[in-house]
């Protein structure tokens, strides 16, 4: 299984909401499971052998979202390939790319942005958030959509740094 | 178009004096309009220059007041109270991530001290930080976070707006239904001077308790002033759909808790309705 099908069956799970989900390819088995919170657990291991894997610590805490950094994906690798700076979320909270519904978006893919320049805004207790670029360069890629909930870490924007 | 502060109306500058040894942080810079875009915008601008902590901007009409996500707050000239502070709750003396999650919390809980204090009149808090009477608005809050270039590196600041309705406006028809002011609910004047005074002077000692950690203090006022938060049905937009269940009280980070069926959902943004 390649990091490419990880990806989409993590995708799969969060948008079909499923509470578990289990997959034995080549000699890899994977478990997915949703604690009492919504937060994804991933158990990748080799074999039969390995234990279903308690909730994340600090799960309850991630409602609805792949908990970070459990598993390297196939993003994780391209952007170091070809050295992205990659912007993650600093807090848990809702992802918006507009300062407020119908206006346009801060950046898109494609859009040359400043140290300091606005990428978007994550909401978390009611407070709006601006997230600002730490770089010069060039967003490549856009990981999360607009109105949607983010963890500590995610990763927002890869952007290409001049 | 720009707008320049104006000097301070002698009944506010009396009430700002009085409470003068209060107001701890706050109001060391305090920068008055009679009319203003948004005082959070002037609020934020102040933020970049650098060293604007406890920056206070009041205004008697806002043209262009906002609420969270591109809402309007009607202000129109001496309708209401709209305040906007700068505050830096990364300052906190420890735990500064749950002091900068909370910040919105406590503005809810200063505020509705304050209108207490002034007036006698016990409003309810909604998750997070909305003032109401009954089902009705009394008051708002927006609070924008930005960064900030400061010396070594960048300072967080928290620039904290509040609109607080006290006399009777002719309220556009959509939001009408919704909104209440002190005037109407008290049936009495009421001292707008004295009014913008005490919630700067309340916001000051909440966010003392803040910045020095005293968490539970806000939590505890908190859940005391919010009877909604526990065994309310409620509903909110989710981004698999609308969802709705039963509020089950707020953790120690102040997300709302919300019983859904066998789950408990921790809602940390968007708005809740009342009802299913």
């Amino acid at each position: 299984m390649d990091l490419d099908q990880l990806k989409q069956i993590l995708e799969l799970v969060r948008e079909h909401e499923l509470a578990e989900f289990e997959v034995e390819h080549d000699g890899l088995r994977l478990k997915i499971r949703k604690d009492a919170t919504g937060a994804l657990a991933v158990t990748p291991g080799a074999g039969a052998a390995v234990p279903a894997a308690p909730p994340v610590a600090g799960a309850a805490a991630t409602p609805a979202a792949i908990t970070p950094a459990a598993v390297p994906t196939a993003a994780d690798i391209a952007d170091s390939e070809i050295e992205l700076a990659v912007v993650k979320s600093p807090i848990v909270g809702t992802f918006y790319r507009s300062s407020e519904p119908g206006s346009a978006a801060f950046v898109e893919i494609g859009s040359t942005v400043k140290k300091g320049q606005v990428l978007c805004i994550i909401e978390a207790m009611k407070l709006m958030n601006e997230i600002d670029s730490e770089y010069d360069g060039e967003i490549v890629n856009i990981h999360v959509e607009n109105g949607q909930p983010v963890q500590y870490g995610e990763r927002l924007f890869a952007i290409r740094t001049k | 178009m720009t707008f320049r502060p104006d000097d301070l109306p002698t009944e506010l500058a009396e009430a700002l004096e009085r409470a003068r040894p209060r107001l701890g942080r706050l109001g060391h810079r305090l920068l008055f309009f009679s009319s203003v875009g948004s005082t959070n915008d002037v609020a934020a601008g102040l933020a970049a220059t650098g060293d604007a902590e406890g920056a206070v901007v009041v205004a008697d009409a806002q043209t262009a007041g906002r609420g969270r996500r591109g809402h309007t707050w009607f202000s129109p000239p001496g309708a209401g109270v709209y305040v906007s502070l700068v505050l830096a709750p990364a300052h906190a003396r420890h735990s500064a991530s749950r002091a900068v999650s909370l910040v919105t919390l406590m503005a809810g809980v200063a505020l509705v001290e304050a209108v207490q204090q002034v007036t006698g009149l016990a409003a309810d808090i909604k998750w997070p930080n909305d003032l109401l009477v009954g089902r009705r608005k009394l008051a708002g809050i927006l609070a924008e976070g930005v960064a900030r270039p400061a010396a070594g590196g960048y300072m967080s600041f928290v620039v904290l707006g509040y609109g607080l309705n006290v006399s009777p406006a002719a309220y556009p028809q959509e939001i009408d239904e919704r909104v209440t002011c002190l005037e109407t609910e008290l049936g009495r004047r009421v001292d707008r001077p004295m009014l913008v005074a005490e919630t700067i002077a309340v916001m000051a000692e909440r966010y003392a308790d803040l910045l020095a950690c005293r968490f539970d203090a806000i939590l505890d006022a908190w859940r005391d002033r919010s009877p909604g938060s526990r065994g309310a049905r409620v509903s909110w937009e989710s981004p698999s759909g609308i969802k709705s269940g039963v509020t089950d009280g707020i953790d120690d980070t102040g997300a709302l808790l919300v019983r859904s069926g066998s789950r408990v959902e921790r809602i940390v943004s968007g708005e809740i309705r009342w009802g299913a």
